[in-house]
């Protein structure tokens, strides 16, 4: 556990001193502070207006980083081949990667923790009081975005840097579809169509479970059963994907 | 090293070649970009007579559209709603009519089914604007949607007192406005006074006065202030049979 923990620690600091990760929080922080000018353009619906697009620009840098970050956690170190030292040290391959997923998973906890205080602040200014399940929203974006990061982490250790970031995009996009094309194929489809969209559905992650903004906008009850059961799940599939990134890696030869 | 610095030990005749390009390049810099300026301005005077000419604008179905927001819907509800207030906002003023105010409208709460905002100034943008069946519509797909919130209803009763003079549906409404959490307190009384079935404009004044009171938002306000202002002109021109007490 403590070798874990040394190179998350490591990979955290690698990690925030990548200038890519500033540009991308100061744009984000820029963004959902813009969203004061789009307030004045509306009647009616200010507060929503500023918690929708701070939360969708949270959802949207946060995926940014956990992608561009991500894919490159593995990779550069192949590619720098600091690999070796590493793997000749007693660290384990599972260490590793688990230690680069854990040091990922703080930078994007402090970075989304960052734009929450910068979206609150915000929409305590505009509304004169605190919206703390704005909070929840974002936590549950969390959950998401480190979903996301085992698959970079995954298919970061079989594949190109270019090719990962498109397959974790993809796999987003799926994701937040997947309930939609379960929908489409109970319409119009055939039943392989809706067999073959059934196994899609679960095996892929079902992401649009963790987006709880219009919830939280719109000030509807949450039931807390489906919260919990969301936040088990998505524990569960970040274990699932950090374990198969792991048998993939076992196997991987650095020649 | 600091510019001035690396100059420093270059030869002379290096130095003012290096100043004449830089002077050289700051001047292109200028000129350049107050090109662009002008460019700019002429492509923004182009931009406003595009929109001044009455294109028609395509609506995409909500339910075509959600899939492809990737769940920022709510998002897009809102975007759609500002584009709603932009597009009212521009010919309110004016003798234009507002063909595409209910697809507007329809849209953002189609994106978003629980925007209590859209549906409640929506309608009433659409009762400015005298579509009464749009607003009916509107009010009556929001409160499908949002059962327990009193706005709606109430408003729907608002359109049925004042535009309609039904005063049944209008009670209809108000009943069901009473019976929901957070009612403003001035709904039993104009219960009891529909239940005399005696309307007359000073109640609607009072209606508009309500509104003038409770509403946040400056621009709702100026619209009952207008209302208010049309109603006394009403009053002076012809005397009211009687106010309901």
């Amino acid at each position: 556990m403590r070798r874990v923990l040394t190179i998350a620690q490591m990979a955290f600091t690698e990690t925030v001193r990548d200038k890519i990760l500033y540009s991308i929080l100061v744009f984000a922080l820029a963004m959902i502070g813009s969203s004061t000018i789009l307030v004045t353009l509306s009647v009616g619906g200010e507060g929503r207006i500023v918690r929708n697009l701070g939360l969708a620009c949270i959802t949207l840098f946060g995926l940014f980083i956990a992608v561009f970050i991500g894919i490159n956690l593995v990779s550069r170190e192949i590619e720098r081949r600091t690999i070796f030292s590493l793997l000749s040290k007693p660290v384990r391959r599972a260490e590793f990667l688990v230690g680069k997923f854990l040091g990922l998973g703080l930078t994007l906890a402090v970075n989304l923790g960052i734009m929450a205080a910068g979206l609150m602040v915000l929409a305590w200014a505009l509304e004169d009081h605190w919206t703390p399940r704005i909070l929840l929203a974002i936590g549950f974006t969390f959950l998401e975005l480190l979903i996301l990061t085992a698959f970079a982490i995954l298919f970061s250790t079989f594949s190109t840097p270019t090719l990962s970031a498109i397959y974790t995009l993809l796999v987003f996009v799926i994701g937040r579809l997947s309930a939609d094309l379960m929908e489409f194929a109970s319409q119009f489809g055939g039943p392989s169509l809706k067999a073959t969209v059934n196994v899609l559905y679960y095996l892929l992650p079902n992401l649009a479970q963790f987006n709880l903004s219009s919830a939280v906008v719109n000030r509807l009850p949450l039931d807390p059963w489906v919260l919990t059961l969301t936040a088990i799940y998505g524990v569960l599939y970040v274990a699932g994907i950090l374990s198969v990134a792991i048998a993939v890696f076992q196997r991987r030869d650095f020649r | 090293m600091s510019g001035s610095g690396r100059l420093a030990v270059l030869p002379p005749a290096r130095i003012s070649l290096q100043r004449l390009t830089q002077a050289v390049a700051l001047a292109i810099a200028g000129a350049a970009l107050a090109g662009a300026l002008v460019t700019s301005r002429g492509l923004q005077a182009r931009a406003v007579a595009r929109t001044e000419t009455a294109q028609p604008i395509f609506f995409p179905r909500a339910e075509i559209l959600r899939p492809a927001l990737l769940g920022f819907t709510s998002l897009a509800a809102d975007l759609t709603w500002i584009r709603t207030v932009q597009y009212f906002g521009s010919r309110i003023e004016g003798q234009e009519r507002f063909p595409q105010l209910y697809q507007f409208v329809d849209l953002a709460t189609s994106l978003d089914p629980h925007f209590l905002d859209a549906y409640q100034y929506g309608g009433l943008f659409l009762v400015i604007a005298r579509q009464y069946p749009n607003a009916i519509a509107i009010y009556e797909k929001g409160i499908a949607a949002n059962p327990s919130a009193w706005q709606l209803p109430h408003d729907l009763g608002r359109l049925y007192f004042l535009e309609l003079q039904d005063y049944e549906k209008a009670m209809h409404w108000w009943e069901i406005t009473d019976r929901l959490p957070g009612r403003p307190h001035y709904i039993p009384r104009f219960l009891i006074r529909l239940q005399a079935r005696l309307g007359n404009v000073e109640t609607a004044m009072e209606l508009w006065q309500q509104m003038l009171e409770h509403s946040e938002n400056e621009a709702i306000r100026d619209i009952a202030r207008r209302e208010i202002r049309k109603l006394l002109g009403q009053m002076q021109q012809k005397p009211s049979p009687g106010r309901i007490r």
